[in-house]
């Protein structure tokens, strides 16, 4: 047995800036809150109508941001139209940047399908709301429910698509073993919906909406996909354990020869399963002390987008100061500039301003989620009803 | 941990819920993750290099001289020596152990068919280039190579590595790295010409040759003559390089330090 020092190595540089956590963060909200919206917007569920409103705008204005971030990630973004120029179906990202073009298109077609009746119900406000909800209500005509669920559906279908490739495109790549795991896409789908849920249930609080049912629905949304994650997290352990080469063995080796690995392993480990505890605990409250109790399920909202945050930044920037070639490990001092701190805080300023913007201009607290109620002059030739009952296959809740 | 725990173990992943996903994920590596056509190029070459670790004292010529015939930034390299003191535990007698490292254009090279736009691609010779007028910089390339041969250039903002000097081979010269080799360490050559040196050397040493990071199917055709298989993965090596700054905060260089 010998001993070895490495005497010389370059440093390698991270190639994926904290923009690629903001992108994957944001998209993850993004398709899980189109899910939170789905009972009601697309199958008419009634009781998830106040959910549905804030799932809604939480989908609407992190979709508006993800590409952005996702953008800004590129070394070159002005040569965003190669991607079309030059498609490589080989290549997974390539199947994304046609997916999430459609998918963004999808949710803003069904944000302005949803919110629409109640834009045409305030075309005749006083000032500017009134005449951006003129200008894009587009018309008084009608919407039918049956267009709602059929864009419903295909953005449902389109964030599947979404979900797939942004997991396909970190586990295929063998030279990242702590990525290349089938178990990393249903774990970030699973901290997606946490981290969706928990911005629901802020959203719920800081809008003034307040609504027993959503913190009801958001902390069962939590209990189950806190679950699934820790299911998850024992099966890709449990797998691992037998394989000599994968993605546990490089986990457990790096939790063996790193006190930021092992700190991190424990902090995830902690939070995950302080949350589900808090949670289960809230909810078997529920009957007793509800109100003051529930006005405090926000605080856990917090936690939850905390762990779906950091979970990506532990998968995207901490795996890649593992080294794969040299020995240890490279150290990344997070740079104040674009490619650092200023993107994190301008991505999130974006969303705050996004979600500003909805506030001001959209009546989204009145929208009755896809012409379930239309307004009163064009309520004659709407197939709400037998659509309704059609639709309203329980799949979700 | 016993072998009958390790398979009760097994037994228990493959229950749980999750092992539905298996097939879905070779689907993923088999259709999708595929190797696009190779274009350009002369069909009748296959480059490859063997690099005789017998030879090669770590004078770092090659590194210095690759990175003034490629231009690279600062810090950036295409290809580099690495270096380890190899301490023997009971004798204590000292070793220097000298790994050269840069593209191993790969047969089958990850860093091909994740590229979103077609950029980086292999010429029918085998080796990997990159079109850098057609790199968007998504360093989905970078993070696919698992020999740290690919960068962003600071200065191009696209995807940077060894092109085996393309430009050189192309006029009759030989790389910048095997030129600069003093003592005649890097073998470059065809191998699909039975004569070529590299044909001749392969042919010689076969079962002495190691590639890097084999069990990553990639199959490099940079091959290590004199090589300890310890050193084909990641060493198991305790880092000692430090960065050295002056009291503006600027790099002034490495410092050996245990």
């Amino acid at each position: 047995m010998n001993s070895t020092i490495e005497l010389l190595a370059p440093r390698y540089d991270i190639a994926w800036y904290p923009w690629a956590v903001q992108y994957f963060f944001m998209i993850a909200v993004s398709y899980a809150s189109l899910w939170l919206a789905a009972p009601a917007l697309i199958f008419g569920k009634k009781a998830w109508l106040p959910t549905a409103r804030l799932a809604l705008i939480a989908c609407v204005s992190t979709t508006l941001v993800a590409p952005v971030a996702l953008l800004a990630d590129l070394h070159q973004p002005l040569r965003f139209w190669h991607f079309y120029a030059y498609a490589n179906t080989h290549s997974w990202m390539s199947i994304g940047s046609v997916v999430l073009p459609l998918y963004l298109v999808s949710v803003l077609g069904l944000a302005w399908l949803a919110w629409r009746p109640a834009l045409q119900a305030q075309r005749n406000a006083p000032g500017l709301s009134g005449w951006v909800a003129k200008w894009l209500s587009l018309g008084d005509s009608a919407t039918p429910r049956a267009l709602v669920a059929i864009v419903g559906v295909a953005a449902l279908l389109l964030s599947s698509g979404i979900m797939l490739y942004t997991g396909a495109e970190l586990a295929i790549v063998k030279a990242r073993p702590l990525w290349n795991t089938v178990w990393l896409p249903p774990m970030l789908v699973a901290t997606g919906f946490i981290a969706a849920a928990g911005l629901v249930l802020v959203l719920n609080q800081v809008s003034g909406l307040c609504s027993h049912a959503t913190v009801r629905q958001m902390l069962y949304v939590l209990l189950a996909f806190c679950a699934v994650a820790g299911l998850i997290a024992a099966s890709w352990f449990l797998d691992g354990i037998n394989a000599n080469i994968g993605s546990v063995a490089a986990a457990l080796e790096s939790v063996r020869h790193s006190p930021s690995w092992r700190s991190t392993a424990l902090w995830g480990g902690i939070t995950g399963i302080t949350l589900f505890i808090a949670v289960a605990w809230l909810l078997s409250r529920f009957t007793q002390r509800q109100p003051a109790l529930f006005a405090w399920a926000w605080l856990l909202g917090l936690v939850a987008i905390h762990m779906g945050w950091m979970f990506r930044w532990v998968v995207l920037m901490d795996v890649q100061h593992v080294a794969r070639n040299s020995a240890g490990f490279h150290h990344y001092g997070i740079p104040a500039g674009s490619s650092g701190l200023l993107g994190i805080v301008g991505t999130f300023g974006l969303w705050l301003a996004a979600i500003l913007l909805i506030e001001l201009f959209i009546p989204w607290r009145q929208a009755q989620q896809g012409g379930v109620k239309p307004p009163p002059s064009f309520d004659t030739n709407t197939p709400s009803d037998s659509l309704n009952a059609e639709q309203g296959a329980p799949n979700h809740g | 941990m016993d072998a009958i725990r390790r398979s009760l173990l097994g037994q228990l992943a493959r229950l749980s819920a999750g092992a539905a996903l298996i097939p879905f994920s070779s689907l993923a590596q088999a259709g999708i993750n595929q190797q696009p056509a190779r274009r350009e190029g002369d069909p009748t070459k296959r480059y490859g290099m063997l690099i005789d670790l017998r030879q090669c004292i770590g004078c770092q010529a090659c590194t210095v001289s690759c990175h003034i015939e490629n231009a690279a930034p600062l810090g950036q390299f295409r290809t580099t020596v690495s270096q380890y003191e190899v301490q023997h535990q009971e004798s204590g007698e000292l070793a220097t152990f000298m790994l050269p490292r840069l593209c191993n254009h790969c047969e089958n090279p990850p860093c091909v068919p994740v590229c979103p736009v077609e950029a980086t691609y292999q010429q029918q010779d085998g080796i990997v280039v990159v079109d850098s007028d057609r790199c968007v910089g998504c360093a989905y390339c970078v993070n696919a190579c698992p020999y740290d041969a690919r960068f962003i250039n600071e200065r191009t903002q696209t995807a940077d590595k060894c092109t085996f000097c393309a430009h050189r081979l192309e006029a009759g010269l030989l790389p910048a790295c095997v030129e600069s080799c003093v003592g005649g360490a890097r073998i470059i050559g065809d191998m699909r010409n039975p004569d070529s040196q590299i044909s001749r050397m392969i042919q010689e040493h076969r079962d002495a040759l190691m590639v890097l990071q084999p069990e990553k199917n990639t199959l490099p055709q940079v091959f290590y003559l004199g090589m300890d298989e310890r050193f084909t993965t990641r060493p198991v090596a305790e880092p000692v390089a430090l960065e050295v700054f002056d009291p503006h905060g600027q790099e002034m260089g490495y410092e050996f330090h245990h």
